[in-house]
């Protein structure tokens, strides 16, 4: 034997098999399971993996004290093993109980702990079932030592022992790539392969499957685990499409990304650039109110931005005027789409024969933390997206075209995670930033409670009242989803100001529009005793439609009114959580919070400055704003509207495209239909602080 | 497991359109707001088809126009073309007359406003009070102001005293009637009555209705069979021709009979005249009885020639004047004369006067020659009477006392006389109307229960029955019945 | 609606009116010859008021139709029906002189008697049972749906029971309720559990054996699921909520504790089922005397307007 063999190896070259759970061939051995312990006639049994072999050594590996030290070991480590684990099911080879199995172990005497230690679903690609966990400490030397990410390690002491990613985040929040290899190394179900909803994309006809070993060849994926893709084999697929393929719809709803590595596709809105707008007869006696669809040159909203960009789901945004646009090889879209399962924000048609690849998630994710990918990534958006980002932004409108440039080169693309935050109230300011893809929430926080100010999604900035007025935040900004951002140094920020003076007053003119806004909206919350009859979200709301029970009949008259105010489609439901004598109705509530605005595909829905939601002319109809109002106010409206055929370009035919509709306060008739129309003087739109003021001053629940 | 509630699983459970769909409520709602407007078209159109009008009457008809009842054409005619069908006054007076009510009423009124139809089985001439109230509430006439009262607004309010118990002319009421007759008197019991001492007479015994039959108790046969010269001018004032017109006919009860001499008076007034005689004179005329007279004495002296010879009677020497020859021997023609002049002299200045009033027209008229200065002339004509006979003076007994009202005396049958006429017991003069005051009617006649029918109609009527004209009778009964088909 | 002191208005007014009605009419009445008649001047007057007040009355149910036209509020006519067409029955008291007249003047004011007592008593139906059914039916749904929603809570027992007793045997239904991101888009499986009902996951599923669950599957299959079928059973002990509290509490002494939450679940599920009997007949009553009004209404209306053509013909 040479010298520095351990017990073990020397053991498994004579062909005497030592079990062993810690213990794996690429790994330092670090004898902590202790299954592997021999008798060498110390004192003590000696883990095997660790003793280096001495000469004149005796090993016992399978005398009864060995065996029972084994059996007990065992039957301790199946006591708290929560059987069968993950593994177990997966594919059967949980190596602690095949082990247990074989020692005859079924039933373990002891009580099993109380207090779970938790699972972490945090991981796209990985699950993590802490329970089935036995600290062997594999994965943490298979990520040190062999993929050397350095993401996992020990925490904890005694029972509360586990092992954690970075400094205890998630997983799915962690520097972890997903490389898969500690999952490869675990011997339970500690950390098991996902398997991810739909997992494997339908292939069609023109699909293909192909080797992890061709897409390792390729340049964008260079670095990316080949085991991950191998386990992953049905996460990704390279498709043809022939010119005049449509390989998306709009609004449809999907989980896949597509990365277009040959061939050229056009981008475009399909959905009518119109907002539903309701005319009519309410003061003549002969029309009707009908619901039409006007656009912008007929039916002209106040503060409606002119020549905005419309934001979709890849790396070009759509000009208001003329929605359509390229996407060529190197352009990733659908990103939103397969992060977040939000729905399509267009249509994409092959132009000529295109190739590419189609992902789920698993894989996008890793793609995106891969570093050739996102530098591809990055360079696409700067190169074509980012200068009608700036533009967008009114006030860098007059930026002469060479301070876009160097904009362009200086500016860093940052990502967050869900739920992190970009910037702080109160911390202080040194960035300006510009939404690339994801939903961003500002808010306040005051005693008491924290007021949303607005949801920002790709194409908006916030950052400059910090840079501004002192150079303190007044907002803290937070991430809702996987969200990226462009973000302009100070430096630059106070350059650019300086040379353009222009800029200056337009930002300072914005800025002092929205800090009067912010004021205006925390006087009113802090005006008022804050109570908590919040069980229902109630203080949330700005506008209530409340019914009076007492009053009401059920006689259905505000639904009809509200229908036939809106072409037959009632935006109002008489039915909801009561709160004292009062039904809550389900209508628009105008939320402090606006849960609806956020997810939008293409930023469709916003509020003004009164209370009234807004849905843009290019909402798509895909319904994800009435899937997250929590109150089921939003419906969809369907109009009659003759597109273009898809199948047969140049032809038209007749669809149904749905635009969503909610609550309007009836601004176009003056008084809310439903409350004009209650004969018994039951319905009531009221701001909930305001009319239940006397019950919160009086003091708590009656 | 807890089950949770939240505003959107709440109103996702709802479809958005339900308000849309029918419900058994909204059905049955819908099909009754169709279903029983549709039963009344067809209620109502039945009735017009089958040109039954009669769902259209605002009433049943009055007791009078009972027969009428189905056929509403009678009353309700068409003009032709026209939609209306109001009832008009040409339909009231195919069938009857309705003089009006007096010349110098300012607005003449349609029937119907007074006698309303439709208002059930009610007598349609019963008119409300506040009809004849419209006018005489306040009345204004043409031609000025008028003696009417104007103020009538029912038998209680307004309606003045009688008319011939108010003064007239500043004169107190008055009995036009010329016999004298002491109520009183007569109400006492009587001393000497035809058949014997003491009767008591009651008011029957000389006062009855009109066409009664009863037993007169103190009739005369002499007088009863007689029929005398006198013509109803004579006697009685004449009755309004509305009375006589009207279509109610009257029974002859309602007023009571004038008094008769022959069947009330002459029982115990006896008109002897000579002791030598038990008849009396004729209840007639001077004329008559003088001339009645004198075939009385002419017959007896005649019969009697030895009473020629007048022997002096002592008894009537007492005037102091030339004594007369112890007898003297008349002629017949003398013996007659004289005792005609004897007669009259007591009948004239006597009998007669007791209850007539008689005018003398020459100072002597009526007086008795004297015997002294008797013209012994037989060729003279038996003119006893120097001055002529006197003239009596027409009776003036008024039959109706109200001329216009009716009162029925034998509606009133179940009272005593007295009850009412209760004046009558002391009345003494002549000139006294005895006549009950209103205040008497009233005690009966007023509004409410427990009276008696006090409104206007009872005793009024509106149209002036003396200027009826006769209707030509038009219909045929089936016409009638049938409305002509 | 409440009558209450936001009605002061119209009531103050309504009463002046019927005291300057009562006062013409009793002026007029006493020195009218032959008394009071339809067809005198203040007669017709009174006629064409109260038509006109029934006319518009009547208008309620037009002026429903067409909720949004700026015409008036709707509370205003509500309130406008309601006294004016109060007041038409002393106007035609006053016009007809309190007689009932012929057959058809009869019919129509018996008509209008029953419109007006109908509508009273369905304005006092409108003052309480509001509050009653606010009071009495917490879990209220909108009446037109209880159907449905009956059969979702049908479905949801179902699966309550099913999680303690396995399958039983029920045909699941081929609509279940889509999920409606907003009522009119069709059901898109998105991943996201469909959440449509008021329903608790199925989550651990414990099963029991036959022989335990035995008591809740005979008394489900038995009682409960066609009580949820058919409310109306006269017979089902679970209509009546004291011998339901003694059904449940006996089931609960027969049935294992991993049991309980479910039982706990089913008797809410028979409470909410309950309550919706409550809210059927309560809404039946609060509707009902509509049945009445509205047809009647209509008939006096047509026939009025027959009577007023007819009586100036005749």
């Amino acid at each position: 034997m040479a010298a520095g063999t351990s017990v073990f190896d020397a053991a498994r070259m004579n062909g005497t098999p030592i079990p062993t759970l810690c213990h794996l061939q690429n790994e330092t051995p670090v004898g902590v399971c202790r299954l592997c312990v021999v008798d060498t006639g110390a004192r003590v049994l000696t883990a095997s993996c660790v003793r280096p072999v001495e000469p004149g050594m005796k090993v016992v590996t399978n005398s009864e004290k060995v065996l029972n030290a084994r059996r007990t070991l065992l039957e301790l480590l199946m006591t708290d093993h929560p059987t069968p684990c993950a593994r177990q099911e997966q594919s059967g080879d949980c190596e602690l109980e095949t082990l247990a199995r074989a020692a005859g172990i079924t039933q373990p005497r002891f009580a099993k702990r109380t207090v779970s230690r938790g699972i972490d679903d945090s991981s796209l690609a990985i699950a993590v079932n802490h329970d089935a966990c036995i600290l062997c400490d594999r994965c943490i030397r298979g990520c040190n030592e062999i993929k050397n990410n350095f993401v996992l390690g020990r925490m904890g002491k005694g029972y509360s022992a586990g092992i954690a990613f970075d400094l205890n985040a998630p997983m799915g929040d962690s520097t972890c790539i997903s490389c898969g290899e500690c999952m490869v190394s675990c011997p339970t179900g500690a950390l098991t392969n996902k398997t991810v909803v739909g997992t494997t994309i339908t292939a069609g006809p023109d699909a293909q499957g192909f080797e992890a070993e061709e897409l390792l060849q390729l340049p964008v994926f260079q670095g990316v685990s080949g085991t991950f893709l191998e386990l992953n084999r049905g996460a990704i697929v390279k498709r043809r499409f022939h010119e005049g393929e449509i390989i998306c719809r709009e609004g449809e709803f999907g989980s896949t990304a597509f990365y277009i590595l040959e061939g050229k596709a056009r981008v475009s809105l399909s959905a009518p650039i119109a907002h539903v707008k309701t005319q009519g007869g309410a003061k003549g006696f002969v029309k009707r109110l009908t619901s039409t669809l006007a656009a912008r040159d007929t039916d002209a909203r106040d503060e409606e931005v002119r020549d905005r960009t419309i934001p979709i789901d890849a790396s070009v945004d759509l000009a208001y005027g003329n929605p359509v646009a390229e996407l060529g090889p190197g352009d990733l879209f659908g990103e939103m789409t397969c992060m977040n399962f939000y729905p399509r924000s267009a249509t994409v048609i092959a132009e000529s024969d295109v190739v590419a690849f189609e992902m789920l998630r698993n894989v996008l994710d890793i793609m995106m933390k891969n570093k050739t990918f996102r530098a591809e990534i990055d360079q696409n958006y700067r190169r074509r997206a980012l200068e009608n980002h700036l533009r967008g932004v009114p006030m860098f409108a007059d930026l002469s075209p060479d301070f876009i440039e160097h904009l362009k080169e200086s500016v860093e693309l940052q990502r967050f995670a869900p739920g992190q935050a970009i910037a702080r109230q109160g911390d202080a300011a040194d960035s300006f930033y510009l939404v690339r893809i994801g939903f961003v929430k500002i808010s306040e926080t005051y005693p008491g409670g924290e007021l949303v100010l607005a949801y920002l999604s790709r194409g908006d900035y916030f950052g400059e009242i910090g840079l501004l007025g002192g150079g303190v935040r007044t907002a803290t900004c937070t991430a809702l989803d996987h969200v990226e951002v462009v973000r302009i140094s100070g430096d630059d920020f106070r350059d650019m100001v300086e040379r353009f003076p222009s800029v200056r007053e337009g930002l300072e003119a914005v800025a002092a529009e929205r800090s009067a806004q912010n004021q205006q909206r925390l006087q009113t919350t802090q005006s008022l005793p804050i109570d908590q009859f919040l069980s229902q979200g109630l203080m949330e709301a700005q506008s209530l439609l409340i019914l009076d029970l007492q009053n009401c009949t059920r006689c259905d008259a505000c639904v009809n009114a509200c229908a036939d105010a809106h072409d037959g489609i009632t935006r109002l439901v008489r039915e909801g959580l009561r709160f004292e004598q009062y039904l809550v109705a389900t209508s628009c509530r105008q939320c402090r919070d606006p849960l609806c605005m956020v997810g939008c595909p293409v930023g469709a829905i916003r509020r003004r400055n009164s209370l009234e939601v807004i849905i843009e002319d290019w909402c798509i109809g895909c319904g994800l704003c009435a899937r997250n109002c929590p109150y089921g106010n939003i419906n969809l409206h369907p109009f009659d509207v003759m597109v273009e055929d898809l199948e047969r370009p140049g032809r038209q035919k007749a669809a149904v495209k749905q635009k969503a509709t909610s609550c309007d306060l009836c601004t176009h008739l003056k008084e809310p239909s439903c409350v004009y129309a209650c004969p018994h003087d039951a319905a009531h739109r009221v701001d909930p602080r305001t009319f239940f003021s006397k019950m919160l001053a009086g003091g708590g629940k009656k | 497991m807890a089950r949770t509630r939240t505003t959107k699983k709440l109103a996702q459970r709802v479809d958005l359109n339900y308000f849309k769909r029918p419900t058994g409520l909204k059905r049955a709602k819908f099909w009754l707001s169709v279903g029983l407007p549709a039963l009344a078209l067809v209620w109502i159109a039945w009735h017009g088809f089958s040109r039954d009008s009669r769902v259209y009457s605002s009433g049943r008809m009055s007791e009078a126009h009972a027969v009428l009842e189905a056929e509403c054409t009678a009353c309700h005619v068409q003009t032709a073309g026209a939609f209306s069908a109001k009832a008009s006054d040409t339909a009231c007076l195919a069938c009857h007359d309705g003089p009006i009510h007096h010349a110098r009423q300012i607005s003449s009124i349609g029937c119907a406003t007074c006698h309303t139809e439709h208002r059930g089985r009610v007598n349609i001439v019963a008119t409300r009070n506040e009809s004849c109230a419209t006018c005489h509430g306040d009345l204004k006439t043409s031609g000025g102001a008028d003696h009417f009262e104007s103020g009538i607004h029912d038998f209680e309010d307004g309606h003045p005293q009688f008319a011939a118990l108010r003064p007239n002319g500043g004169a107190p009421a008055s009995d036009p009637g010329t016999i004298k007759v002491n109520h009183a008197i007569h109400m006492k019991p009587i001393r000497r009555g035809p058949n014997g001492p003491n009767v008591q007479l009651v008011c029957g015994d000389c006062h009855q209705p009109g066409a009664a039959s009863g037993a007169w108790i103190y009739a005369d046969a002499q007088y009863t069979a007689a029929s005398t010269s006198s013509s109803p001018q004579d006697e009685v004032l004449p009755l309004g021709k509305e009375r006589t017109q009207r279509p109610r006919p009257l029974t002859g009860r309602e007023l009571m009979a004038p008094v008769r001499f022959a069947y009330a008076c002459a029982g115990c007034h006896s008109l002897a005249f000579d002791k030598r005689f038990d008849e009396g004179v004729p209840h007639d005329k001077p004329e008559v009885v003088q001339a009645f007279l004198v075939k009385k004495f002419s017959e007896y002296i005649a019969a009697h020639p030895g009473e020629m010879r007048v022997m002096r009677d002592p008894g009537r020497d007492l005037t102091g004047k030339p004594i007369a020859p112890t007898a003297r021997v008349l002629t017949q023609t003398q013996w007659v004369r004289e005792r005609t002049a004897e007669a009259e002299d007591l009948l004239w200045r006597k009998t007669c006067k007791q209850c007539h009033t008689l005018s003398y027209p020459t100072r002597d008229a009526g007086r008795r020659i004297p015997q002294s200065i008797q013209p012994i002339d037989e060729s003279s004509n038996i003119r006893s009477t120097a001055g002529g006979l006197p003239e009596i003076a027409s009776a003036k007994i008024t039959l109706q006392w109200m001329p216009h009202a009716r009162f029925d005396h034998d509606a009133h049958r179940g009272f005593s006389c007295v009850s009412c006429h209760e004046k009558a017991m002391r009345s003494t003069e002549t000139s006294e109307v005895l006549l009950p005051g209103i205040a008497t009617c009233k005690t009966c006649h007023a509004p409410g229960p427990g009276h008696a029918e006090s409104r206007c109609f009872e005793c009024h009527t509106y149209h002036d029955w003396s200027k009826r004209k006769e209707i030509k009778p038009t219909f045929i009964l089936p016409e009638l019945r049938t409305g002509g088909r | 609606m409440r009558i209450d002191k936001t009605q002061r208005g119209w009531a103050i007014a309504s009463v002046a009116i019927l005291v300057v009605f009562t006062a013409v009419y009793v002026a007029y009445a006493v020195h009218a010859p032959e008394g009071p008649r339809g067809d005198s001047a203040l007669g017709l007057a009174f006629g064409v008021i109260g038509f006109g007040f029934m006319m518009f009355a009547a208008l309620l149910g037009a002026r429903k139709r067409v909720p949004v036209w700026r015409i008036g509020r709707a509370q205003a006519w509500m309130r406008g029906h309601l006294w004016l067409g109060l007041l038409s029955l002393p106007a035609i008291l006053f016009h007809g002189g309190f007689r009932f007249g012929g057959t058809l003047t009869s019919v129509l004011m018996w008509l209008l008697i029953v419109t007006v007592a109908s509508g009273v008593f369905g304005a006092a139906l409108q003052h309480y049972v509001p509050r009653v059914m606010t009071a009495d039916v917490k879990l209220e749904t909108i009446y037109d749906e209880i159907g449905s929603v009956r059969k979702l809570l049908r479905e949801e027992a179902d699966r309550a029971v099913e999680s303690v007793c396995g399958p039983l045997g029920i045909g699941k239904s081929v609509t279940e309720e889509v999920l409606r991101a907003g009522g009119l888009t069709a059901a898109r499986a998105m991943g996201v559990t469909s959440s449509g009902t008021v329903v608790a996951a199925a989550a651990e599923t414990v099963v029991l054996s036959e022989e335990e669950c035995a008591p809740l599957r005979k008394f489900y299959l038995g009682e409960m699921r066609p009580f949820l079928e058919e409310p109306k059973r006269r017979r089902a002990r679970v209509g009546n909520a004291e011998k339901a509290l003694g059904v449940f509490s006996g089931l609960r002494t027969l049935m294992p504790s991993s049991a309980q939450p479910t039982l706990q679940d089913l008797e809410d599920i028979c409470d909410e089922a309950r309550q919706l009997v409550r809210q059927e007949q309560l809404h039946h009553l609060l509707h009902g005397w509509l049945l009445v009004h509205i047809p009647v209404s209509l008939a006096l209306i047509l026939l009025g307007a027959v009577h007023a053509v007819m009586a100036f013909r005749y």
